[in-house]
């Protein structure tokens, strides 16, 4: 077996860490003999790249670089990107990439910027007066809402989820996606929208193979388990945070 | 006003002299300008004679500052700087205090300033510097600056400010720094290194931007020494690099190692150059001759008859070039290392930057690597990740352990070592503190 990730826009879209969460996919998938291998995808490639693509990775930016990266994904890539996501290709999209996926972010002068609308959600940039939300998350992930995931945040924006959608977890520590109504990022399809880096996905194995299994059996059109790997360590970090927070 | 503000400033510093509560770099300053918020620019005011020297970047600050001061000692020329650290107004106010007479006169010929990044603002609004030296901007400790397109946006708005009386040094191998100073008023003075110093043609990983300044069109580098920094053109728009001054051209000896060193070296001199009096070639070794390493930054201790070397690292091309540095030392095999990571507040509490440093060659090259510090799980987990992208015969042989406490880890790493075998310490900054208390039994510097 094989598979592709596709990571879009290393060079514009990576701010916090955001590579971790691709070596953590690559590190999951090889150490079950899975052939995986990355596509960078940028501004200077064609669209072609993202038809290749098993699963995304999208990761977070300043406002300048995701200008540059909202352009280019207006101009052809999103349309392609779109429908990937409908056939239910699964991918990561954080931060600034999950807002994207969005309807619109309101900027704090009240300027419209659209998103791609795959998500329904919109994100209001936090009004002069209030902070900016930072710090140290724990969630329970859909998934698996015994499982306690942890990441951390950092972000200007306030994103709010349309009625009857999925938020990706319920944040016991930490602001999520407003701080106000406990949702963190969204599930759609198979794509997760999430505001946590830190990088979320080495010290949340869970998620990572999640991703890497349904990945697998839409290109490989049938159930695959994962076999299980040892994560004495991953479970050690997550604790660490953990025990800072609430233990 | 001034006087009973600096008679009453110098009280306080007795006291927490007296009581021992400090060094007295911050809290004097705060509680001066709470007093008088205008008090640094007042004292400004009758100190005419006095050169204010501002240093700002992301790396490399208290370095300079210490090059600087270095040199200007050895030109008889007297000066004196604010405590690493207390790079705030506050820092700067209470360095103000320290060294005025009670009359409020200032006898000296420069006063050097490391300021922090987002604070510069601030401190420009009170300081009309005769000098400024901008060292770099890189992605660091995001939970506490901000991006670093944010503080560009907030240097950029300061230093239309400024008039011909400040002189500017800045990096001109950066082309943000180069797009931020090129169009001032002010005298501009560009350091970088030759062209034959960059070894790299492909961009790091390290980089936030590589797009044109201007017009927003990927920039093509030449050459390219560390992180965003080389020989760039736009094809676009036709920016491209200015030229800089190298004194490695001048048969100079540089003190510390090092490529990011040899751009503070290069910031340093030119300052002294253009600002305080020309050197002629034959000079320059002098002057920067017995320079030692400061705090923390290939700093050597000898502890129970072994050679530890202590490195701060605390973002991303800060660590990569560290590494880089290191893989370069005339140690060239058998290198035992240390990594501590804490995330306190001087730390930064987001860690996440530590999967943008590159690990392959410090994975491939080490005997040994302990590592340790509050976040030592996560920092196991770095690098157990990284070898996924290593040529799979190498990845058995590495040797990696944790440790749950710094004095364990201190103390394993050392039984770890042979004879003359040195023990290499990478630790942000809290940890470095720990690191030093258990070496040399104290937290200061």
């Amino acid at each position: 077996m094989n598979l592709k990730i596709g990571w879009l826009y290393p060079d514009l879209m990576s701010t916090y860490g955001d590579r971790g969460n691709v070596i953590a996919l690559l590190y999951r998938a090889r150490s079950r003999g899975i052939g995986a291998t990355v596509i960078t995808i940028s501004v200077a490639d064609s669209v072609d790249k993202i038809n290749r693509a098993d699963l995304f990775f999208m990761g977070g930016a300043q406002d300048l670089q995701q200008e540059i990266v909202a352009k280019d994904l207006r101009a052809e890539k999103g349309i392609f990107l779109k429908k990937a996501i409908e056939r239910g290709i699964p991918g990561l999209y954080i931060c600034g990439a999950f807002q994207f996926l969005g309807k619109y972010y309101k900027t704090s002068e009240g300027k419209i910027l659209e998103g791609l609308d795959i998500f329904d959600l919109y994100t209001q940039s936090g009004q002069e007066k209030e902070k900016r939300l930072v710090g140290d998350m724990v969630f329970n992930p859909f998934f698996a809402p015994d499982k306690r995931f942890v990441g951390f945040e950092n972000h200007n924006g306030r994103t709010y989820l349309g009625k009857g959608t999925q938020p990706f977890g319920k944040i016991l520590k930490g602001f999520g996606n407003n701080g106000k109504d406990g949702t963190e990022g969204m599930v759609y399809k198979n794509s997760i929208g999430s505001y946590s880096h830190g990088p979320l996905l080495p010290k949340n194995p869970e998620l990572t193979d999640w991703l890497v299994q349904k990945a697998l059996q839409l290109k490989y059109k049938r159930k695959i388990k994962l076999k299980n790997l040892d994560t004495k360590y991953e479970d050690l970090a997550r604790k660490t945070v953990i025990k800072k927070l609430i233990d | 006003m001034i006087f009973i503000n600096i008679i009453f400033g110098k009280f306080v510093l007795f006291l927490i002299r007296v009581f021992s509560l400090g060094d007295g770099s911050t809290w004097p300053g705060h509680i001066l300008l709470k007093l008088n918020k205008n008090f640094v620019k007042d004292l400004l005011k009758m100190n005419k004679q006095l050169n204010c020297v501002l240093i700002v970047g992301t790396n490399g600050k208290t370095t300079t500052s210490s090059l600087i001061d270095h040199i200007l000692k050895k030109l008889g020329k007297k000066c004196f700087r604010n405590n690493e650290g207390a790079n705030l107004l506050n820092g700067i106010a209470s360095a103000f205090l320290k060294n005025a007479t009670l009359t409020g006169r200032l006898e000296y010929d420069y006063a050097l300033f490391e300021v922090d990044e987002f604070n510069l603002p601030f401190v420009l609004q009170q300081i009309t510097p005769s000098a400024i030296i901008v060292l770099n901007l890189f992605r660091d400790q995001l939970d506490r600056y901000g991006e670093v397109n944010e503080i560009h946006n907030r240097w950029l708005k300061a230093f239309k400010q400024l008039t011909p009386n400040t002189q500017i040094f800045t990096n001109g191998d950066d082309p943000y720094l180069y797009y931020l100073v090129k169009d001032l008023d002010c005298r501009k003075n560009y350091f970088g290194v030759d062209i034959g110093k960059m070894k790299r043609t492909d961009l790091p990983h390290d980089i936030d931007f590589s797009y044109c300044p201007t017009c927003f069109h990927p920039l093509q580098f030449q050459k390219i020494s560390f992180s965003h920094l080389g020989k760039y053109l736009c094809e676009n728009c036709g920016i491209s690099s200015p030229k800089v001054e190298d004194f490695a051209d001048r048969s100079l000896k540089y003190p510390l190692e090092g490529l990011y060193n040899i751009y503070n070296v290069n910031a340093a001199l030119l300052f002294i150059e253009n600002e305080v009096t020309p050197i002629k070639n034959k000079d320059l070794n002098y002057l920067l001759s017995g320079f030692m390493p400061i705090f923390g930054r290939q700093e050597a201790i000898i502890y129970r008859e072994r050679k530890v070397f202590l490195h701060l690292v605390k973002n991303p091309v800060g660590f990569n070039q560290t590494l880089e540095t290191l893989f370069k030392t005339k140690i060239r095999s058998n290198k035992n290392f240390l990594i501590l990571l804490n995330d306190r507040i001087p730390d930064g509490r987001d860690i996440s930057w530590i999967w943008d440093v590159d690990f392959d060659r410090l994975l491939l090259t080490a005997k040994y690597i302990s590592i340790g510090g509050d976040r030592a799980f996560e920092m196991y987990l770095r690098l157990k990740y990284e070898t996924v992208l290593l040529p799979i015969d190498k990845v058995r042989r590495i040797k990696l352990k944790v440790y749950r406490s710094a004095e364990e880890a201190v103390a394993k790493s050392i039984m770890n070592l042979k004879q003359n075998e040195p023990l290499f310490v990478l630790a942000t900054y809290s940890a470095m503190l720990e690191v030093r208390k258990i070496l040399v039994g104290n937290k200061t510097k």
